[in-house]
């Protein structure tokens, strides 16, 4: 056996009573904190395990004392008295949630559910930070590795050395990220951008590992990832590239924004505007984010059918006293004027366009070399900030879609005409057949698995505004995104500061969850029944939330695991050198490139 | 029967058995307080000036206490009984000079002083067979009390009752006892009230000199306490004839009593559980006379004493006991009066001053006041503390038994003995 007991943390206290789920354990009087995880080292049947117990209730025992009120009261009534002998007898009764066991086996540690007991009486461990990391590192290998790092494992208030990771491709399953207001939600969204960029970094530096990298659409709704929410942003960690690193990762473009020239000169550098062309929209987008009556979808259908991609500049176009709206079509004047009203909103968008250049292109070019794009909505407005992410996220997912259903280039050709409006596909095709290409451009060339592409993050913000049950009965492009993104490797990350409003599909699909500290208990209470884990009993840890502190759970973990999510700064400090290419780092880019 | 409990019929005999207490008993036995008042209220009540919290002793001193607890059928087989007890032994260091008051001594120190774990488990046994019974006890007597030399044994108590006249066991011969020395040779001579011998006087007998043995072992060890606490009162049971005790523990009382005042140990024994006539009323005196909440003690005499005894117990034989003092105290106006008793000959020789009552009265309220001083622990508030925490450690509770008796089971069937049940008989038919 490679474990040294002594390695555990601290010997704290003995388990007393309970079941395989929840456990009672006497322990010493220390500074306990609820949410604090113990080990209790058990050698039951010659089986050695360590079982991970995580602290969600606290009561003083006195040991010896049968009536701690009467004690109280004759410590208060009698001024003289005293208590012999009390500090051994002080202790403190810790209840708690068996999360699982960890067990040797074949050298290798392996985690399991909660299905067995400790052995009588177990000596029950508190991790020590600079002493059990290693320990504790290795026993939750399982539970905590992957290439995106979210934050350090939390035992109580203290952080232990155990980075916290998600497995890039558990990505495309989806991610909800759950907090209110001043939970730490922005700051967790630049350490994802970090670690995506971090990961394609290592991507790119170990050419010969099999891993793909990921591109992520990140909503920006305040403007605070590239500048930062204090000191340093993703723009720190652009310019602590060297050019090579840069141009690798970050590409030409990085920030995306609605008026360019509003922003600081450093950053525009890496900036574009947004501007998406009328004839880049389809029906669905809009069917999407907002509610349209049958009469009114039938009408778009119809003018889609008609116009195609020109569609919403014929509907746009139509007079309310002419002859398409009274004629053969038999469109009642109140439908055209009520989607004319909903359509109303891009018209006056300025990145909504009827004509010039287009951002689409780019985005999905970005999308598909494994870049990043943090996206400035804060001047947009609501209904231009859900219109554009759908229409990223259903472009990129009808254009994987039609790769995954072409068995050549050919095919995936015919495909994406079908899918796609013709302008933008014509624009794009040959980029999109490099991408996707097997081998060789002709038409008869093989198509990639969508596996091996780049994962694709599109990140939904406010998202109880288009992902609520009303919108999600229609033709959402969510929905089936929700259901078949996996297969493309295209997954959702819905942020929200409520939980209870979302749709069922939705969350029913959401594999992975980082649920920082909740408004209300409402949000408490959906948060915990739609956790991929059961993590019932964690109420009173919702409630004691910290910002920045977080439990993740995910359907492919048995674990719950609480997270603490470091600053971003401190994080950017400690790994800016690590975006200047080695010599030697920069040796093998070029031979790779 | 909590139906039979509820009616009005038995409420009628309470009431009627309350009533015949009341005439007979009552009555009487205020007329024989009436004639103590002046005198308890005067001379042999007085208040206790507490030691203040917040001030060190010039010199911080241990205490230490043993009690212990048993059963007398840990296992039945038959008409043999299987004794099962426990004694404990705690120590204290008032420690005011590092503010940590009546901090325990080390568990590893007090049990390498003491030769012996804590709390402590022993076995015995018993038969009900004539004589039998009286042999095996007295073996299990000798073998439980440290002290082997019976000469030693008893004579303390002789050289105490003589008040010193008689020196050495030879001396014997030649006394009022001289009849008697030759059944004081051997433990079981000692055992003068055999036709008395039940399971539970056996039981008692084996537990008392139990209790005294570890007392014992704290006088002869390294720890040096100022004090040694007992649970129970210092009443020996005499043989009406012979006049020495009619069982050995009585002796050893004696011998440890003798043996404390050899190490300038202060050898109390106190008992919450007591018969001490008018206690309540001593207690409603003391509150009238110092007020509510007030911490007092109370002399109860015996007839050596200035005064002579007091009329409420002038008929009851043990109290005063022979060769102690009891007083009844209380500290805390929660709880009724206890009662403590002092070695007689210590407390002639360090409290008592001959025709000097103030300066006798000064050293009652010194000891007094020390004796509060370690009864302030907020569990068991008015309770000396290493007592009440000896006293918490030694007891068997009904499920300790039950595993005790569990592990019996067990060990005979180890041993390849007969199986036999080790629960009570009454259990067989779940009673």
């Amino acid at each position: 056996m490679t474990l040294e007991i002594r390695n555990l943390g601290e010997l704290y206290g003995k388990v007393s009573v309970g079941d395989q789920t929840s456990l009672g354990i006497m322990g010493n009087n220390r500074d306990v904190s609820v949410g604090e995880i113990f080990m209790i080292y058990s050698h039951r049947d010659g089986h050695e395990r360590v079982f991970f117990f995580r602290v969600l209730a606290l009561q003083n025992y006195l040991r010896q004392v049968d009536d701690m009120a009467r004690v109280a009261g004759t410590l208060m009534v009698e001024g003289d008295a005293y208590l012999s002998g009390i500090q051994r007898n002080m202790l403190l009764q810790v209840g708690g949630k068996m999360l699982g066991y960890a067990e040797l086996k074949d050298g290798k540690w392996e985690f399991r559910s909660p299905r067995r007991l400790p052995d009588h009486l177990a000596d029950v461990y508190r991790p020590v930070p600079n002493v059990s990391d290693d320990t504790v590192r290795r026993m939750l290998a399982s539970q905590t590795g992957g290439e995106v790092f979210i934050g350090n494992l939390q035992a109580g208030e203290a952080t232990l050395d155990v980075p916290v990771n998600i497995p890039s491709d558990k990505l495309p399953m989806h991610m909800g990220i759950f907090g209110s207001t001043g939970s730490g939600k922005s700051n967790l969204m630049m350490v994802l951008i970090k670690s995506i960029l971090d990961s394609n970094l290592e991507v790119i530096r170990n050419p010969n590992e099999k891993r793909t990298r990921i591109s992520a659409f990140c909503i920006d709704p305040h403007d605070e990832f590239a500048k930062g929410v204090t000191k340093c942003g993703i723009q720190n960690i652009v310019e602590a590239m060297d050019q090579d690193t840069r141009t690798a990762v970050i590409g030409d473009f990085y920030y995306l924004t609605t008026h360019l020239k509003a922003t600081p000169r450093e950053i525009q550098r890496y900036g574009r505007e947004i501007r998406i062309l009328w004839e880049e929209i389809l029906p669905h987008d809009l069917y999407t984010i907002m509610d349209f009556t049958p009469q009114m979808v039938s009408f778009i259908d119809s003018q889609y059918a008609t116009n195609r991609e020109n569609w919403m500049s014929a509907i746009m176009d139509m007079k309310e006293d002419s002859e398409d709206t009274q004629g053969a079509q038999g469109v009642p004047r109140g439908t055209l004027n009520a989607v004319q009203r909903r359509l109303r909103f891009i018209e006056r968008s300025p990145i909504f366009i009827q004509s010039g250049s287009s951002i689409l292109s780019d985005v999905f070019v970005a999308m598909e070399t494994g870049r990043v794009l943090v996206v400035n909505t804060s001047l947009m407005s609501d209904t231009e900030q859900f219109l554009l992410t759908t229409v990223i996220a259903r472009t990129v997912s009808d254009l994987r879609r039609a790769a995954k259903s072409s068995g050549t280039l050919g095919d995936f050709e015919s495909q994406g005409a079908i899918r796609l409006p013709g302008p933008f596909f014509n624009r794009i095709k040959a980029k999109a057949k490099s991408f996707y290409s097997a081998g060789g451009q002709s038409d008869e060339s093989g198509v990639r698995d969508p596996r091996d592409m780049p994962v694709i993050l599109v990140t939904v913000e406010e998202a109880p505004s288009i992902l609520n049950p009303e919108l999600m009965r229609g033709q959402s492009v969510f929905k089936d995104l929700s259901r078949q993104g996996r297969k493309f490797n295209i997954g959702l990350i819905v942020v929200s500061q409520q939980v209870s409003v979302l749709d069922n599909v939705i969350l029913s699909q959401m594999n992975t969850e980082i649920n920082l500290r909740l408004g209300n208990e409402r949000e408490i209470q959906a948060c915990i029944e739609n956790a991929s884990v059961n993590i019932s009993g964690f109420e009173d840890e919702f409630r004691v939330m910290a910002r920045g502190e977080a439990i993740l759970t995910a359907s492919y973990r048995e674990l719950p695991l609480p997270v603490r999510i470091p600053l971003f700064d401190t994080l950017f400090e400690r790994d800016k050198s690590r975006y200047k290419a080695s010599k030697s780092t920069r040796a093998s880019e070029k031979h790779t490139f | 029967m909590l139906e039979r409990i509820l009616t009005d019929d038995f409420r009628s005999k309470l009431k009627l058995t309350f009533r015949d207490i009341e005439d007979q008993q009552d009555r009487s036995d205020e007329k024989e307080f009436a004639k103590d008042e002046v005198r308890i209220r005067e001379e042999l009540l007085d208040t206790v000036t507490p030691h203040a919290s917040d001030v060190a002793l010039d010199e911080d001193y241990l205490l230490a206490a043993v009690d212990g607890s048993g059963s007398g059928d840990l296992m039945t087989l038959d008409d043999v009984r299987v004794h099962l007890l426990s004694t404990s032994t705690v120590v204290l260091d008032t420690n005011t000079q590092a503010g940590d008051l009546f901090r325990p001594l080390d568990r590893a120190v007090l049990e390498d002083a003491l030769g012996r774990t804590q709390p402590f488990l022993d076995c015995h046994w018993h038969s009900g067979v004539r004589g039998d019974a009286r042999t095996k006890m007295a073996d299990s007597l000798a073998e439980i009390y440290p002290l082997k030399d019976l000469g030693a044994l008893v004579l303390p108590f002789f050289r105490d009752i003589t008040k010193r006249q008689l020196k050495s066991m030879s001396e014997l011969s030649g006394s009022s006892y001289g009849a008697y020395a030759s059944s004081l040779g051997t433990m079981e001579s000692l055992i003068t009230r055999e036709q008395m011998l039940t399971n539970p006087a056996v039981h008692d007998e084996l537990r008392t000199a139990s209790e005294y043995a570890a007392a014992r072992i704290v006088l002869t060890s390294n720890i040096h306490p100022k004090y040694l606490l007992l649970d129970g009162a210092m009443s020996i049971f005499m043989h009406q004839a012979r006049q020495y005790p009619s069982m050995p523990s009585g002796f050893m009382l004696r011998e440890l009593c003798s043996l404390a005042r050899e190490k300038h140990v202060i050898l109390c024994a106190v008992s919450k559980n007591h018969t001490i006539p008018f206690a309540h009323r001593i207690a409603k005196m003391a509150q009238e006379t110092f007020g509510e909440g007030s911490k007092w003690f109370c002399l109860l005499p015996g007839s050596e004493d200035p005064g002579g005894g007091l009329y409420i117990y002038q008929d009851r034989t043990y109290i005063p006991p022979r060769l102690a003092v009891p007083y009844l105290f209380s500290f805390s106006m929660e709880n009724r009066p206890s009662r403590i008793d002092f070695d007689r000959v210590w407390w002639l020789e360090n409290v008592f001053v001959q025709d000097d009552p103030s300066k006798t009265r000064e050293n009652e309220k010194a000891l007094f006041q020390e004796i509060e001083f370690m009864s302030r622990d907020a569990r068991w508030y008015g309770y000396p503390v290493a007592l009440a925490q000896a006293h918490e450690e030694c007891k068997l509770s009904y499920e300790d038994l039950r595993l005790a008796r569990e592990v019996a089971s067990d060990v005979r069937h180890e041993l390849g003995l007969d199986p036999r049940r080790t629960t009570p008989y009454r259990e067989d038919f779940n009673l």
